[in-house]
């Protein structure tokens, strides 16, 4: 699922195509500035982030997050339907139900043409499009829903989503900050402290410049004060900081990995620098 | 049925019974097990997924056997109640239980996070 937007190379800025299936947004990385490159991430939402969205020219963006492609899971309260395509209303609680229109191939009558009726829980997957102000969604999936924990998982997506790449698009260097440790929902006060549901930022106060926490920045420093060519390991980091824990050392140790600080040299215990400003 | 149109067209916040006092005289969307459905079938008690108790109340009775995990669209009384519109069952035949707790979880989140998740109207069309 998401978990995976930690890493600094390129996971693929594509969507899984499958009709059926969970489309998982793919985070686009780091550097990838969305000046001329269209999105190409397919981003839950909700439907009152699909109305209030600002758009300039072609683009539409929820607060600081591109969006083009999306998904959307809600109730169908009406269907419409013509030779060309199936109009529906789908709504999921956050704003008026929205519209969501999906071309019927003429060809193929045997193909997905049956309406699926009002009352049905529909996950869709389409195109934001804006027409004479009217905000409505092409779509090239509506799937009905059979395990209503997709409700759940839905928002849950969306809020992980918006959170993510709202930070990978406003701050440099520190990634999505989505390491793979994601705090568990059962802590929410993490959540609220830090504002990111990844375990890599210590706390808003904690933060320098650099977009490191003072955990990752004091393990960091150490890893790039060490002369040796095999690098430091992590038995000395824990000597040298007692007061981290073995765990946190560790966490530390992968983030900054992942976001290509450091590097592991003769086995996964001994880290490098990857700037060695010695 | 001008009701339930009404509240169809606008934001409705999911809650959990814990909310409903924060939201009297609002439309709310309420998901919950059905507990016991009231002899005249004009209401019945939900539970939420912390265990907490609320009662709906129908404008139309009730003409089929209700159970199961609901979904109630409505208003909050001053009571505390939820005045229904319209409801509709989570379906649960595919042998996939829903999980009630997991949601109500999931709602502290949506809560707390009301810029990533939110509940509104947009400003003009």
């Amino acid at each position: 699922m998401w978990n995976q937007g930690g890493h600094s190379e390129s996971m693929g800025g594509g969507y899984t195509q499958s009709p059926g299936g969970f489309a998982s947004p793919a985070l686009s990385q780091g550097g990838e500035k969305k000046g001329r490159t269209r999105a190409t991430q397919i981003i839950p939402c909700t439907v009152s982030q699909m109305m209030c969205a600002s758009q300039a020219d072609e683009a539409f963006k929820v607060g600081d997050v591109e969006v083009s492609q999306v998904t959307i899971l809600g109730i169908i309260r009406s269907t419409d339907k013509s030779m060309t395509n199936i109009q529906y209303k789908v709504d999921d609680m956050t704003s008026a139900p929205m519209d969501v229109k999906q071309w019927v191939d003429t060809e193929d009558p045997g193909v997905d043409s049956t309406v699926l009726p009002p009352g049905t829980y529909v996950k869709v997957s389409g195109n934001l499009r804006s027409f004479q102000n009217h905000r409505s969604i092409v779509a090239f999936s509506v799937r009905p829903v059979e395990d209503m924990n997709e409700i759940t998982s839905h928002m849950l997506e969306v809020v992980q989503a918006h959170m993510a790449l709202g930070k990978s698009q406003t701050m440099t260097g520190a990634g999505g900050g989505m390491s793979s440790g994601i705090t568990p929902m059962s802590r929410p006060g993490n959540l609220g402290n830090t504002g990111s549901m990844g375990g890599s930022y210590a706390g808003a106060t904690d933060m320098t410049n650099n977009g490191l926490s003072k955990n990752q920045n004091q393990v960091l420093s150490l890893i790039r004060g060490c002369p040796d060519p095999q690098g430091i390991s992590i038995q000395d980091l824990k000597q040298r900081l007692n007061v981290m824990s073995l765990a946190v050392i560790k966490q530390a140790v992968e983030f900054l990995s992942n976001e290509g600080h450091i590097f592991s040299t003769i086995d996964e215990d001994h880290y490098k620098s990857t700037d060695n400003d010695d | 049925m001008a009701d339930m149109v009404g509240i169809l067209d606008v934001p409705k916040s999911r809650v959990t019974c814990d909310m409903l006092s924060q939201h009297i005289g609002k439309p709310v969307c309420f998901v919950g097990r059905v507990e016991k459905v009231h002899p005249t079938g004009k209401t019945f008690t939900v539970s939420d997924g912390e265990g907490k108790i609320a009662t709906v109340e129908l404008v139309c009775v009730l003409d089929e056997e209700l159970s199961g995990v609901v979904e109630v669209i409505g208003m909050v009384t001053n009571k505390g109640a939820i005045m229904a519109s319209t409801y509709n069952m989570l379906r649960e035949d595919k042998g996939i239980p829903f999980d009630l707790e997991l949601y109500a979880e999931a709602l502290k989140v949506i809560n707390e996070f009301p810029q990533y998740y939110p509940f509104e109207v947009a400003a003009s069309g």
